[in-house]
């Protein structure tokens, strides 16, 4: 048996196809993405070695900046939110037994439904004549250009496009506070009301600590994904109105494939790759400091 | 005795209105997608007075939908079957084979994780672009595949790892050949797991918009999102159909949900919780 598993060329034949497709899609196009982030590259020239002039170009672009922030906006708001809302859901939810798993299905629905589907539907909703202003119009409010205002320094549409993606993405962080709260031992909770704990009581000093790793999780989860986000900006605003909702990964399509500067776009990518590897490295460090035995 | 308290009744409002807040925006633009344009501005909360099926006939017609939900359709089906099989064959031999690069493999696969799709669009498109890749589905399979593996292969080794070693020694005896006992005994045992990662990798590439609307440029390879953000552009002023085009893109989602969400869900805890 042990001469079966040790067999070269089986080994060979199970981990090949996986490990071709690895290393030609992922990891050899990583290392390209990295040196073109050095180079002059405009679809119509071949690359060009020109050392750091891209990222020096980084720092001056406007555009860029006002990406970078609401990047930023996104990833500390929907971290923030997440958290709070996701363990709130995963709370009530767990308290109670009829139509827990309803309730549960209804609002882990969206995240399973098309960004792009969703992102339309709520530009629509949101537009000017229908949806909530026709609404607010029942009432005699006359509602806001939800997706045009250009006020303050986190404008509206970054609030609105925020709080669309905090609807869409809640179900997620509810579901795995959930698995992780039902794998908490019962005696734990009897113990504690038998020392006179009440409930909110026993989710401060029992639940939140031993969900801890899961909070890591779901926050790397939510991180990743807000800094990624692209989907629902781009059909909802496009990055408009005049760039202002445009967020790292927008901005890398628009120069990427709109004016073909794969260089700058590039160097854009790698400034992308090292913010989800900081922001991961950093909730791993500052979330998961203690193991509990469960 | 259980009796109803009065923070169950608060509880219950609260999921209600969290319900209402979660249905409400679909059950709107299900319910605008069978007006006319004008009922739209007029009774937009009203139901459609005469139902229209027009909507949804031009929406597939005329917006292509229906070729794109075919590509969709072939473009998912492929990468479900390869990814399958491929990451189930990579996660048997790191859970089962012995070799010493068997972990470090493993944390190889597993960086794919954190690798935001952006990063390798770039390069994938110029070099798709020499073979001729770009335009096609396979293009599209392709790195579809690869992105998909490092979940499959996470659950799968999970899997494996679990299954007893007495199991495999047993096929051993009776003269089974490592292939054999992959697809004879393992693979079968894995059933559920691989399920769980197949559901999941159709729906994440049902919905992918980004690297589709890149490589993709030819209205008849288009994927459901691509169509679907394109079409929204030149037909900006009959709503209707727009709306019934948002239903065509989410309809078939919501069977799968609804038929499958307990085994989408136990595959994303069981994705999340090992990590």
């Amino acid at each position: 048996m042990d001469k079966l598993l040790r067999n070269k060329k089986a080994i060979f034949i199970f981990m090949a196809p996986a490990f071709i497709l690895f290393t030609f899609v992922l990891f050899i196009p990583i290392c390209q993405s990295i040196y073109y982030s050095f180079c002059d590259y405009n679809a119509l020239t071949p690359p060009k070695f020109i050392g750091l002039e891209n990222y020096k170009n980084l720092l001056q672009d406007k555009t860029l900046a006002i990406a970078l922030k609401n990047s930023l906006f996104f990833l500390i708001f929907s971290c923030v939110t997440q958290l709070i809302m996701g363990l709130f859901l995963a709370a009530l939810l767990t308290n109670i037994d009829k139509g827990r798993n309803v309730f549960k299905n209804i609002i882990y629905l969206p995240c399973v439904l098309s960004s792009a589907a969703l992102g339309l539907l709520w530009m629509f909703i949101f537009s000017p004549k229908l949806g909530i202003n026709q609404l607010l119009a029942k009432f005699g409010i006359e509602g806001p250009l939800w997706l045009m205002d250009i006020n303050g320094f986190i404008i509206l549409p970054m609030w609105v496009i925020a709080f669309v993606a905090l609807w869409q993405y809640v179900g997620q962080s509810m579901m795995l506070y959930m698995a992780q709260i039902s794998g908490i031992s019962k005696s734990l909770y009897e113990a504690s009301y038998i020392d006179g704990c009440n409930k909110v009581k026993s989710f401060r000093y029992i639940t939140l600590p031993l969900i801890r790793p899961m909070v890591a999780t779901a926050m790397s989860l939510n991180a990743i994904g807000s800094l990624k986000f692209f989907d629902l900006i781009f059909n909802m605003t496009e990055g408009g109105p005049n760039h202002k909702t445009e967020v790292l990964a927008t901005h890398l399509y628009q120069q990427g494939f709109k004016y073909f500067k794969y260089g700058y776009a590039s160097a854009i990518g790698v400034l992308l790759l090292i913010l989800c590897l900081l922001v991961t490295a950093f909730i791993n460090k500052v979330v998961k400091t203690e193991q509990y035995e469960m | 005795m259980k009796k109803i308290s009065i923070p169950k009744i608060i509880i219950y409002i609260f999921l209600v209105l969290m319900a209402v807040l979660y249905l409400a925006p679909l059950l709107w633009v299900f319910n605008v997608s069978f007006k006319t344009n004008a009922e739209i501005f007029t009774a937009p909360f009203a139901l459609p007075q005469a139902p229209t099926f027009e909507n949804f006939t031009f929406a597939w017609t005329a917006g292509k939908l229906g070729i794109a939900t075919l590509n969709s359709f072939i473009v998912c089906v492929i990468t479900l079957a390869l990814s399958m099989i491929i990451g189930s064959m990579a996660a048997f031999g790191i859970a089962r084979l012995r070799w010493k690069f068997a972990k470090l493999s493993l944390t190889y696969f597993l960086l794919g994780m954190m690798i935001p799709v952006h990063c390798v669009m770039i390069p994938l498109f110029t070099r798709f672009a020499k073979v001729h890749l770009t335009n096609s589905l396979t293009g599209l399979i392709l790195p579809y595949l690869t992105f998909a593996l490092p979940v499959t292969i996470f659950i799968m080794v999970g899997f494996f790892e679990g299954m007893p070693n007495e199991l495999i020694e047993s096929a051993c005896i009776d003269g089974a050949t490592i292939y054999q006992i992959f697809f004879k005994v393992c693979l079968p045992l894995g059933k559920t797991g691989l399920f769980v990662t197949g559901l999941m990798t159709f729906i994440a590439n049902w919905n992918e918009l980004l690297l589709a609307m890149v490589f993709i440029s030819d209205d008849l390879k288009k994927t459901l999102p691509v169509s679907l953000s394109k079409f929204v552009g030149p037909y900006n002023t009959n709503y209707s159909q727009m709306f019934a085009a948002i239903i065509i893109a989410i309809v078939p989602t919501i069977i799968v949900y609804c038929a499958f969400s307990n085994q989408i869900v136990d595959g994303l805890t069981a994705g999340a919780v090992k990590g």
